[in-house]
């Protein structure tokens, strides 16, 4: 290789050498979003499966404001102060009390 | 002594559960012990007894020996308060909600009257815990049980709650780890106030168990009636793993069978206590009655307590 060829890529390495960059954070980019959908995907199910257990913590901890049978008096009035995020949940959990199918298709992307 | 020994008072209304109470209070103050007799029941029957007004704040009757009235109502209204103060403070979006609306039904709820007598018992064990004797003159048979009951039943509730929240908690750890989002050091609230809340239970549930530190007394007379809802009480105790202490036969006379007491209490130390032909109201009254039947009260104290009799 003579010396103007060694130059010129030289040259052409240090041009190059912005694209490859932008080329390796894209595509890091693109894994992560992949890696964040794929994560995202993997846990749907279980984080349903929490909200479910938190409903039925709030269900059976508090129960006795809508009427069923629940502890003693004063363990649902000593947690309650702690469970707000159960309280809204129970609130919200009303809109789709009716239609509980359609709240679990949901889950599982069955449209 | 290392802390106060509780003694309780139960029976059927009218079988003179105050009178003992406050016999047996007398006559452990007149042998040197510090006491304090607490009156649980809504009648409130200590203040006529002892022909002293009493409250909530102790008022001395005799040497060595003070005595309470407890007000239910209001310790269920503090304790409703309190709750729904925790509650302004962490609801923020609730700040418009009548929450006081809400808490004068809740007042009315089933349970609350044994939790007041629960917290009152903490209270008074917090606060004379270093006297000898707290006696407790116990409201009516139902109530009173409830009383004993509540610690095991908040206990097997309490115990399926912290099942739950476990497995919450671990499926929400799962979601952190897959998500990878940095873990929150702060622990699960509700857990921690459910632990709190187990150790307090199981606390009292010890308490009422160690029969060094709970002594049950079962006032009945020679009856069927009183006898019958006596046995309940046993029964009922004996299923929570209470056992009863004494079982003491009151107003007996000359004539009274007690056979069938004898038959049914084998395993229970029974203690004879006579029929008073004077109305036993007032301090004289009370210590003639004594003065009359030592060895009845320090039959029913070896019963309890040998050591205490020594002194």
């Amino acid at each position: 290789m003579t010396k103007r060829e060694h130059t010129i890529i030289l040259l052409l390495v240090i041009e190059m050498k912005p694209i490859v960059k932008t080329i390796k954070d894209k595509l890091l980019e693109a894994w992560k979003v992949a890696d964040g959908v794929a994560r995202g995907k993997a846990i749907e199910t279980i984080e349903f499966e929490a909200e479910e257990l938190d409903h039925i913590f709030g269900i059976l901890v508090l129960a006795s404001f809508v009427g069923l049978p629940s502890p003693p008096m004063q363990i649902s009035l000593d947690l309650m102060p702690l469970m707000e995020q159960e309280l809204m949940l129970m609130m919200e959990k009303v809109d789709t009390a009716h239609e509980p199918i359609s709240d679990l298709f949901s889950v599982f992307d069955i449209g | 002594m290392a802390g106060a020994t509780n003694m309780f008072f139960m029976g059927k209304g009218g079988v003179g559960k105050s009178t003992a109470a406050a016999l047996n209070s007398l006559f452990l103050a007149q042998k040197g012990f510090q006491i304090l007799i607490v009156s649980l029941d809504p009648a409130h029957n200590q203040s006529d007894i002892f022909e002293t007004s009493l409250s909530d704040k102790p008022t001395k009757i005799a040497d060595n020996l003070m005595g309470i009235e407890i007000d239910q109502d209001y310790w269920i209204r503090r304790y409703l308060k309190d709750v729904q103060n925790q509650i302004k403070r962490t609801y923020s979006y609730l700040t418009s909600f009548n929450l006081e609306k809400y808490f004068e039904v809740i007042k009315y709820s089933p349970g609350l009257e044994e939790y007041a007598l629960i917290l009152v018992f903490k209270d008074i064990m917090q606060k004379f815990g270093h006297l000898d004797f707290l006696m407790f003159d116990m409201p009516p048979t139902a109530l009173g049980l409830r009383f004993f009951t509540l610690p095991t039943l908040s206990l097997i509730w309490i115990e399926q709650l912290v099942a739950l929240r476990q497995e919450i908690i671990k499926k929400r750890d799962l979601i952190t780890k897959v998500k990878l989002i940095k873990k929150e050091v702060e622990t699960d609230k509700i857990l921690n106030k459910i632990n709190e809340m187990k150790k307090d239970y199981q606390n009292l549930k010890d308490i009422f168990e160690d029969s060094n530190q709970t002594l049950i007394n079962i006032v009945l007379n020679p009856d069927k009636l009183s006898l019958a809802e006596s046995t309940r009480i046993v029964e009922a105790l004996h299923d929570i793993n209470i056992t009863c202490s004494q079982i003491i036969n009151n107003k007996m006379q000359l004539h009274s069978s007690c056979d069938d007491i004898n038959t049914t209490f084998s395993d229970i130390p029974i203690c004879q206590c006579p029929y008073s032909e004077t109305q036993l109201i007032g301090l004289t009254n009370l210590e003639q009655f004594l003065k009359a039947n030592d060895s009845v009260l320090e039959e029913q104290v070896n019963h309890l307590l040998p050591s205490a009799a020594e002194k």
